[in-house]
């Protein structure tokens, strides 16, 4: 698979320390890595694995609050841990560049975007001003930039996600580097975007046979960028292997784990023939005080017991769509119903029982669970205050609501959210909506934060709870997986529309709305062809931002996949 | 050459070569620059300035010990959790917290550590320090060691009830601001922007001016002193009667007692001067208390369990008490030490400028001014009582940096 | 551009309407008294004629508004009667004595804010470094010590025991310009300790603040060398946090410059200010007052603009 058969870069025995709660403690325990001129590496793993602290030593840099302890890193025959800071440095930025996870937040925003991608070349007096402004021109018209002679003459603020994310691209390239670091481009973007993106990284890289790191969670991302694949778990390499391999046919229970996500699938409901919806969101227009309509003329009905999965890009009002039904955010028009009677519009009118039939849980646990309270309160307080338990019964009451999340009562009554990770936390946030003994929970993005396999792990926890309780759930997601895996009706929305609404099955099988067909397109496949292949059949003008641009809500059907 | 100086370059040549062989780079640094500094302090200065320096080294040298004991002191005798954080204490917070303790200490036994009374005349204006009279004797010939020990009880009394009740209507005000948000917020947000742009001292001034006359009696302090309480517990009892009238009923009433006998009761504490002070403080303080705690709270405020007790349907008391106040302890423990530095800092000056704590209580600030004559003459009486007022507020400081920075550090 | 001239155009009116309530406040503050002005004036022992006689002469006998109103407008054209107790104009009692107190605050400014700026930036460059601790127990010292305490220390070691400057910062008209300096070298050198820890401290912190963002690390990512990456890039976005600590400090200059004017008795506004509490001269306090609220608005109001116009996403609209 290698494109040459030179080591560019040489990690031995790899430990790094960070500093926690006062003193030092392994993250990276040991790792080996060696990357050859041209080679695109990919680097996978949960949170915590340790994937961008690899990525930032391979640059002979350390984080503020880490250190590397132990090891050897060999860049091009020169030893990075012994070598000087100035050292260190002036390979960064002219042979190793690096490319950051939100480049929204990685460009400074006092500085024209081409006087950021001018300073490495001139600081390191390979080009003049002006040649160096030419460059980037270059590059911009590359990585297909619009304007490429003058978008670098805008500021950082004025220019989009998936486009500045491109320009970075462009500025880790103005040095020709051997090695760029990926550290999860295309993460913070929206899949339809991510497409452009993806495709522009990897002609570039490939056109001047820079060697690259490509560090990702994102298995179908990893398989069309890189040549091999190396898997971390909490700081220790798993296996490596070239990615067909890796792919077709993974060694260690760990890997197989990750490729195995996302089988899990629900039975899918379908509506009772006649019956009254739970909810009923009917002609709601909603915008935020002074601002513009984030909905409009939004419809949709979710029947007892079911799930309605409410997807779309950010931006599409899915969440305000969430708040309108909570009554967080009172429709400017239209209204809901409960039961065919109307809600009032703010959650402040309404009365206790209406509040109790519509829980909420949230995307982040962390900022969703008070951390100065304890577990048994978090829990028991909705039990408390709806239905007045009291001493024993309450005690009874979490202990059960604890069990049905399948955390032990005994171990965890008495602890504080801090203290429980990611996937017990959002358990936790479960079960105090729950303890309300709702008809009815808003689930706004619950997964998207975790881990995926802690993910399908909670699918599977609301999937059964859902039968158990009959419960109706409204899922807010982007993630067309999870979708797959839990809903029973999609509603896909567009800035602040409804495009098209149906059961489950009609909505991935065609005749689709153009805007669902580009949604479900731009997903990411496990086959390292998938990029090719797709670029090939509806040619690079027909992807991302510029064809979701093009797209009208009130658009025919089409079904060309 | 005389022993000495040899003795002070051996010393510091020897621990610089030391800290260098040991790999101590910044302690080496700094040896090695007060030895340069000190060749040339020597040829400028010559021994005597040499002296001084190694006075001052001495003295540094003394505090970090003390801080150090102190310290560990502390940790020693404090619960398991808050000995793991007093761990984290750089010297010099050890250093405030030894500060503030002998303070507090001098502040309560004040009649017992003191040898004389605070008003009370035994010698000379103006005598030298002499055994019976440690720092010798003021303007009036009373004695000064006593009048400074007195001064830590007035003063901080002062400032302390100052603080206490800026913070109490600020705080209170500040997170039933952020919790119910809408007109309310908008109207208290107006009234702090439009009190804090007078500046503090100033908008003292005026107040002194008016209310400082013959209207500084017990009838006037009285009433204000219940006003003052009167919208403080205000504040209370919306947040707890929410939409309730019986609720209002029962919360005025158990108001209008509470607020008549905390006035009453700090009659009995403070003359009405003092009250009247007491009350302009409070008046200038609590908006800035209550921007804060308003800014602290609105970071909890947006969190999503607020939002998930809100559509609960819990009231804003609940709300206050076990969702916000939890979250926000330490930073506002934290600017409590602040304020009442500020306060403290604005007391000693209006006690300076004459209009603030009125004689013959013994008062820093005023003993400042008394005594300021001296200055002209070499002699650091004067001193005494203004290194008082620095020395506190510098230990109060330190505490607070420490705090701040643990704060701050933790959030991530 | 149309964004940036509407936002200051509301700062500005923001700040016009909080000025007219401060008036208002200064105003009406003094009719809280028992009595009238003129009582507080001739003390308890006045005839009622003489009373009468005084109220006439200062217009007591109108409505309070109506005073307001005469006193604002006056007040808009810098005429602020006359003081009840020397009969003098009070404006020009106080106008000579306010520029005093500005070329004070500018002299203490134009040493203070340079210094405090570039000790800030480098104190961030070595930030957790020895120097930096030991320059951050000093300014914390500085800040909390009151004024007062300053002034005497630098009174007793610079003035009384060598001898090199003034204890007294006198005024006199035929003082050459070095003269004058030398003078109030002292007083403004107390100043300047106090206004430039905190400028430095918050220099310091608005600077370390951004250390943080990412694109400080992209910086450093790219082989910026420590100080380029500092003055090139934390600096420019530290703008608004830094002259908004700056304005506060030269709205302390001018408006907190009472004590020190007491302590080396230096012929300032603020001086007045105190002489006239004491002996409740009301046209003097007010006026003081009225001018220190006004000079300490304008600043803020000039730190919400600078603010502003360095803001990048303010200054390069969509």
């Amino acid at each position: 698979m290698t494109k040459n058969k030179d080591v560019l870069l040489k990690i031995r025995d790899l430990k790094i320390q960070g500093y926690s709660d006062e003193s030092w403690v392994d993250i990276i325990k040991g790792v080996d890595l060696t990357l050859h001129r041209g080679e695109v590496m990919g680097l996978i793993g949960e949170s915590g694995a340790g994937k961008s602290t690899i990525g930032a030593a391979c640059m002979g840099y350390a984080r503020d609050g880490t250190r590397i302890s132990n090891g050897s890193i060999e860049f091009d025959g020169m030893e990075l841990t012994t070598a000087t800071e100035s050292e260190r440095r002036a390979l960064r930025g002219s042979r190793i560049a690096y490319v950051a996870q939100s480049a929204a937040a990685s460009f400074n925003p006092a500085h024209k975007i081409i006087d950021q991608h001018t300073e490495a070349p001139l600081q390191y007096r390979i080009k003049k001003r002006v040649e160096a402004q030419e460059d980037a021109m270059q590059l911009y018209e590359k990585l297909r930039l619009p304007n490429p002679t003058e978008i670098g003459f805008r500021y950082p603020h004025q220019v989009s996600g998936g486009q500045l994310q491109r320009a970075m691209t462009a500025m880790a390239m103005s040095c020709r580097p051997d090695l760029i670091i990926f550290d999860e481009p295309t993460t913070a973007l929206d899949v339809t975007t991510q497409i452009e993106v993806l495709a522009a990284i990897r002609d570039i890289v490939e056109e001047y046979n820079t060697a690259a790191i490509y560090i990702t969670h994102d298995l179908a991302v990893v398989a069309q960028m890189a040549d091999t694949i190396k898997v971390l778990l909490k700081g220790e390499e798993v296996e490596e292997a070239s990615t067909k391999e890796m792919l077709d046919n993974p060694q260690e229970e760990y890997t197989k784990s990750l490729w195995a996500v996302r089988s899990f699938e629900s039975p899918q409901k379908y509506r009772p023939k006649d019956g009254v919806p739970l909810i009923s969101v009917r002609n709601v227009d909603a915008s935020y005080t002074g601002g513009d309509k984030v909905l409009d003329d939004v419809s949709f009905d979710i029947y007892e017991g079911m799930t309605v999965a409410v997807v779309g890009e950010s931006g599409s009002g899915k969440s305000t769509t969430a708040r309108c039904i909570t009554g967080l955010l009172p429709p400017s028009k239209g209204e809901i119903l409960f039961r065919g009677e109307p809600f009032p519009p703010d959650y402040r009118n309404r009365t206790k029982d209406q509040l109790r039939q519509c829980q909420m849980i949230y995307q982040m646990a962390d900022t969703a669970l008070n951390p100065k309270v304890k577990i048994s309160e978090i829990i028991g307080r909705p039990a408390a205050f709806y239905s007045g338990l009291k001493g024993a019964k309450l005690k009874n009451r979490v202990d059960e609501l604890l069990d049905l999340i399948e955390l032990e009562p005994s171990q965890y009554y008495n602890r504080y959210p801090p203290e429980l990770s990611g996937g017990q936390k959002q358990r936790i946030g479960i079960a105090r909506a729950l303890a309300a003994e709702p008809s009815f929970i808003v689930c706004d993005e619950v997964t998207s934060a975790l881990d995926q396999l802690v993910a399908e792990g909670i699918l599977r926890l609301l999937d059964r709870l859902q039968d158990e309780l009959n419960l109706a759930y409204m899922f807010i997601t982007h993630d067309l997986a999870t979708v797959r895996s839990i809903a029973d009706e999609v509603v896909v929305m567009q800035h602040g529309k409804v495009v098209e609404q149906g059961p489950k099955d009609d909505m991935f099988t065609p005749p689709h709305h153009p805007y669902t067909d580009l949604l479900l397109s731009s997903v990411p496949e496990m086959d390292p062809n998938w990029l090719t292949t797709l670029l090939e059949e509806r040619g690079i003008d027909n992807v991302g931002d510029a064809a979701a641009a093009r797209i009208d809500p009130k658009d025919k059907k089409v079904s060309t996949t | 050459m005389n022993v000495f100086v040899i003795i002070y370059y051996t010393l510091l040549l020897g621990g610089s070569c030391l800290a260098a062989f040991y790999n101590k780079r910044s302690a080496f640094l700094l040896l090695f620059s007060l030895t340069l500094v000190s060749f040339i302090l020597g040829i400028v200065g010559g021994v005597g300035a040499l002296r001084i320096v190694a006075i001052c080294a001495g003295l540094l040298a003394l505090s970090a010990m003390v801080s150090y004991a102190f310290r560990e002191f502390l940790v020693a005798i404090a619960p398991t959790n808050l000995a793991k954080e007093l761990r984290t204490a750089p010297l010099t917070a050890g250093f405030g917290m030894f500060i503030i303790f002998t303070y507090a200490i001098a502040g309560i036994f004040a009649p017992w550590i003191a040898p004389f009374g605070e008003a009370q005349i035994i010698s000379s204006a103006f005598a030298p320090p002499d055994e019976t009279m440690l720092l010798g004797a003021d303007q009036l010939g009373r004695d000064m060691f006593s009048r400074v020990i007195f001064g830590a009880r007035n003063t901080v009394a002062l400032a302390l009830a100052g603080t206490v009740m800026a913070f109490l209507l600020g705080a209170l005000a500040g997170l039933l601001a952020a919790t119910t948000g809408g007109w309310f917020d908008q109207i208290l947000a107006r009234t702090s922007d439009v009190i804090m742009s007078i500046p503090s001292l100033i908008f003292a001034l005026l107040m002194l001016s008016i209310f400082g006359g013959e209207l500084a009696n017990n009838t006037t302090s009285f009433v204000l002193l219940t006003i003052f309480a009167g919208v403080t517990g205000l504040l209370v009892v919306t947040a707890v009667s929410e939409r309730s009238l019986l609720g209002w009923i029962i919360g005025l009433a158990v108001l209008a007692g509470v607020s008549t006998s905390f006035a009453l009761g700090m009659l009995v504490i403070f003359n009405p001067s003092e009250i009247i002070l007491v009350l302009v403080v409070a008046v200038i303080y609590s908006p800035r208390v209550f921007r804060l705690t308003r800014a602290v709270a609105g970071n909890v405020v947006v969190m999503d369990y607020i939002e998930a007790a809100k559509l609960r349907g819990e009231r804003t008391w609940y709300l206050i008490r076990r969702e916000i106040l939890p979250n926000s302890t330490a930073p506002l423990v934290a600017e409590f030490g602040l304020e009442f530095c500020f306060v403290f800092l604005l007391i000693a000056g209006l006690s300076f400028l004459g209009l603030g704590i009125q004689p013959p209580t013994a008062d820093w600030g005023s003993m400042v001014r008394e005594n300021a004559t001296l200055i002209s003459f070499g002699d650091v009486t004067p001193l005494i009582p203004a290194g008082a007022i620095a020395l506190l507020t510098v230990a109060i400081n330190f505490v607070v940096d420490w705090m701040l920075h643990r704060s701050s550090g933790l959030k991530g | 551009m149309g964004d940036i001239l509407r936002l200051v155009g509301k700062r500005l009116g923001l700040g016009l309407g909080i000025l007219l309530i401060i008036s208002a406040i200064i105003f009406f503050m003094v009719e809280l008294l028992p009595g009238d002005i003129a009582q507080a004036v001739l003390g308890q022992g006045a005839t009622p004629e003489n009373l009468a006689a005084l109220r006439k002469e200062m217009g007591l006998d109108q409505p309070a508004l109506v005073r307001y109103f005469d006193w604002l407008t006056s007040a808009v054209m810098f005429d602020f009667g006359n003081s009840i107790v020397t009969g003098e104009s009070v404006v020009d009692t106080i106008s000579t004595r306010f520029a005093n107190t500005l070329f004070l605050a500018a002299y203490a400014a134009v040493i203070a804010v340079p210094i405090s700026i570039v000790l800030g930036v480098l104190v961030a460059l070595l930030r957790n470094s020895i120097f930096d601790r030991v320059v951050n127990v000093l300014t914390l010292t500085s800040i909390s010590s009151p004024e007062f305490f300053l002034g005497y220390i630098l009174i007793l070691y610079l003035a009384v025991k060598t001898g090199m400057f003034p204890a007294i910062a006198s005024l006199s008209n035929d003082m050459t310009f070095g003269e004058l300096l030398h003078r109030t070298f002292l007083p403004a050198l107390t100043l300047v300790l106090v206004v430039t820890a905190h400028m430095m401290r918050m220099t310091r912190a608005a600077i370390i603040n951004l250390l943080a963002s990412p694109y400080i690390e992209m910086a450093r990512l790219k082989g910026t060398p420590p100080w380029k990456v500092i003055v090139k890039h934390a600096l420019p976005n530290a703008w608004a946090p830094i002259i908004n600590v700056v304005a506060l400090n030269l709205a302390y200059l001018i408006t907190g410059v009472v004590l020190v004017e007491v302590v080396f008795v230096y012929p300032g506004i603020g001086q007045a200010l105190v002489d006239s509490v004491s002996k409740r001269d009301f046209p003097v306090v007010q006026a003081c007052c009225l001018i220190f609220a006004a000079t300490f608005i304008l600043l803020n109001l000039a730190a919400d603009v600078g603010a502003i116009l360095t803001n990048p996403r303010l200054r390069h609209p969509k």
